[in-house]
């Protein structure tokens, strides 16, 4: 079954202020697939990722040339932030729930969004935490505050937190990086389910997580991409000889 | 051997200087702080010991001014079984003489001096302690009880009195506080917490926000009284409000939006950015994040600064002298004749200023410490309650 395209992005050139982060991107991202973007520390990952739902607009002093298409629509030219937010959603590095209770967490997108009738609410965030794998844990209280949950838990309800926003897209940028390995295996495991929903790309500097868990992976180094493949075959059969060094931990 | 003993000489006569010198540098550090100390225990006893006589439960209860009204009152025809000496029948009430003056001591449940009204038919009720002057046609200067009981109980039907309610009380000064205090805080509260969440969520840094941080800075520094001056030629003349409690909290609002703008900033810039960035991956709207997280997140502090202005503003003087005048009434309307009032602080500078009653004076002053002490054990308690939160 041929991949469809869920983005596709041209000749992506991103400057903080001067500097330039990231250099010449092209590539197509495949609708519900796992794609990692592996690579060493600055590479530029993380500042791609946050190209794709356009958190990059937050920062001061950011310039952007080239075009993201999602479904072929230019999601910086005709589409705006917000919107585009709603559907692609994102879990950070560090766990944070805002300082509310589970409930009110989950139900902070769609409340945004102005839906404020109970039972659909109720609907919403049951499912979302269903889905994050965290509803049986946390059922009995919904009213207590998020921040007395472990580390884990509390991904697993930025997650939630995200689906509830019912995206087609997740971006997990590092989501495992601040977590213990048990928690880090639940949190790969219940990414290996969304992916039946969702089309999911998850920046990671654990090499292994990528080889784990991905069906593509793209190699950064220095801004730019230097390869995008299937990954069992990057994995076992890199054509740059960078890959190849990064891969068998020369440099990294 | 010698070099080594000398050696070990001047090592000791080091030592003993330093010790002379750690003596002489330690005794002068505890003698600044008994010096700090002393001085506060000396205002504060010095107050107290002038206006601690003066302060009771009427100081604390009555207007400032005597209040001197005619009323009538309808009389009962009871005839009760109180047989004290002096019980008035007819009125219900118990009357004594203090000072050569008639004075109500006390007042029956059902008397009817609790409806009595006054000569535009607006109820009026007698309280205790209120001075009777005249009944009838009788003046009370220099009567004996039993000829006040007598000119109380004569006849039937309603009776004419004159009654005066003294004064001598804080109680106008302590409700204008309060307005003053409402009334600024409604003004400057919003403008203070709107510029914070513009100068931290909106504004660019650069140039222009340098500027702007430099000028809030300054405007907190400017002297009280130059806000005074300000006020005065602005609002009580230039807007023609005369001295009213709208021109004071014009005046303390612009003195104290340095104040609120800088906490409330502080407040914001705690509130952890991870915070915002998740808002906005969620879809939310700048406006959204600020009012539904931020704000939220940021209230304790707010509520830190606005307990920092009320200090402020029951300490301030020299602004509202000139604003809100030196008149003891409780103001009626916002603005013109009738919006004059005398805050504590004002007051006692009319006080010092125009009589020679530093008794008086030192009570009110008394009063203001026991507030500010009040204050700060208030925002001591809920800075705590904040930390309290925040790490558990």
């Amino acid at each position: 079954m041929k991949d469809e395209t869920k983005f596709s992005v041209k000749d992506l050139n991103l400057f903080y202020g001067n500097f330039q982060a990231l250099k010449n991107i092209n590539m197509e991202l495949y609708k519900g697939q796992i794609t990692a973007f592996i690579g060493p520390s600055g590479c530029g990952k993380s500042t791609f990722l946050k190209t794709i739902n356009r958190m990059n607009d937050l920062v001061e002093g950011v310039k952007i040339t080239g075009n993201i298409t999602m479904d072929g629509v230019d999601i910086y030219k005709d589409m705006d932030a917000i919107t585009l937010r709603t559907r692609v959603g994102m879990v950070f590095q560090q766990p944070n729930p805002f300082p509310m209770s589970i409930y009110d967490n989950v139900a902070y997108g769609p409340r945004c969004q102005g839906i404020k009738d109970k039972k659909q609410l109720d609907e919403i965030v049951i499912s979302a935490l269903e889905q994050a794998a965290i509803y049986e844990e946390v059922k009995d209280r919904l009213k207590d505050s998020a921040l007395a949950l472990s580390g884990g838990q509390q991904q697993r309800l930025c997650i939630a937190r995200a689906i509830a926003m019912q995206p087609k897209v997740i971006l997990l940028d590092e989501p495992t990086s601040a977590l213990d390995p048990i928690a880090t295996s639940k949190i790969e495991d219940l990414i290996l389910e969304l992916k039946e929903k969702y089309t999911i790309i998850i920046v990671t500097h654990n090499m292994q997580q990528a080889a784990r868990i991905s069906d593509f992976t793209g190699f950064f180094l220095l801004g730019n991409l230097i390869e995008y493949k299937e990954t069992k075959k990057l994995f076992k059969n890199p054509d740059d000889d960078r890959t190849k060094g990064y891969i068998n931990g020369i440099f990294g | 051997m010698r070099a080594k003993a000398r050696r070990w000489e001047f090592t000791m006569i080091k030592n003993s200087n330093t010790k002379l010198k750690d003596g002489i540098a330690g005794g002068l550090i505890y003698l600044s702080a008994t010096i700090t100390v002393a001085i506060l225990i000396v205002i504060i006893g010095f107050v107290l010991y002038k206006g601690l006589p003066g302060i009771n439960l009427k100081f604390l209860t009555r207007m400032w001014d005597d209040v001197t009204t005619v009323v009538d009152v309808n009389r009962n025809n009871v005839t009760g079984n109180n047989t004290e000496a002096g019980y008035v029948e007819s009125l219900g009430i118990s009357i004594a003489l203090e000072d050569e003056a008639v004075v109500i001591k006390s007042i029956d449940n059902d008397s009817p001096v609790k409806d009595a009204v006054n000569v535009k038919k607006v109820p009026y009720a007698l309280k205790k302690g209120d001075v009777i002057g005249k009944a009838g046609s009788t003046n009370f200067k220099n009567i004996t009880l039993e000829e006040a009981k007598l000119a109380l109980n004569e006849g039937t039907g309603p009776i004419k009195m004159k009654v005066t309610r003294p004064g001598g009380g804080i109680v106008p000064m302590l409700v204008s506080t309060i307005y003053i205090i409402g009334l600024t805080l409604i003004i400057a509260a919003p403008i203070g917490i709107c510029a914070a969440i513009y100068l931290n969520e909106y504004a660019k840094p650069g140039k222009t926000l340098n500027i702007i941080r430099f000028a809030i800075q300054n405007l907190a520094g400017i002297p009280s009284i130059i806000y005074g001056l300000f006020g005065m030629l602005v609002f009580v003349q230039g807007f023609k409000m005369s001295y009213s409690i709208l021109a004071g909290s014009f005046t303390l609002s612009i003195m104290l939006l340095p104040t609120i703008i800088s906490t409330t900033e502080e407040t914001l810039k705690e509130v952890p950015r991870t915070y915002r960035e998740s808002s906005m991956g969620l879809g939310a709207t700048k406006l959204q994040t600020i009012s539904k997280i931020i704000i939220p997140s940021a209230l304790p502090g707010i509520l830190v600064a606005i307990i920092l202005s009320i200090g402020r503003i029951v300490g301030e003087s020299a602004a509202l002298i000139w604003t809100a005048g030196t008149i003891a009434q409780i103001p009626k309307t916002l603005v013109g004749s009738e919006a004059a009032a005398a805050t504590l602080t004002t007051k006692m500078y009319w006080l010092i200023k125009e009589t020679a009653d530093l008794e008086q004076a030192s009570s009110i002053a008394v009063v203001l410490i026991v507030l500010v002490i009040a204050l700060n054990i208030l925002s001591k308690f809920i800075t705590r309650r904040i930390l309290k939160k925040r790490t558990s």
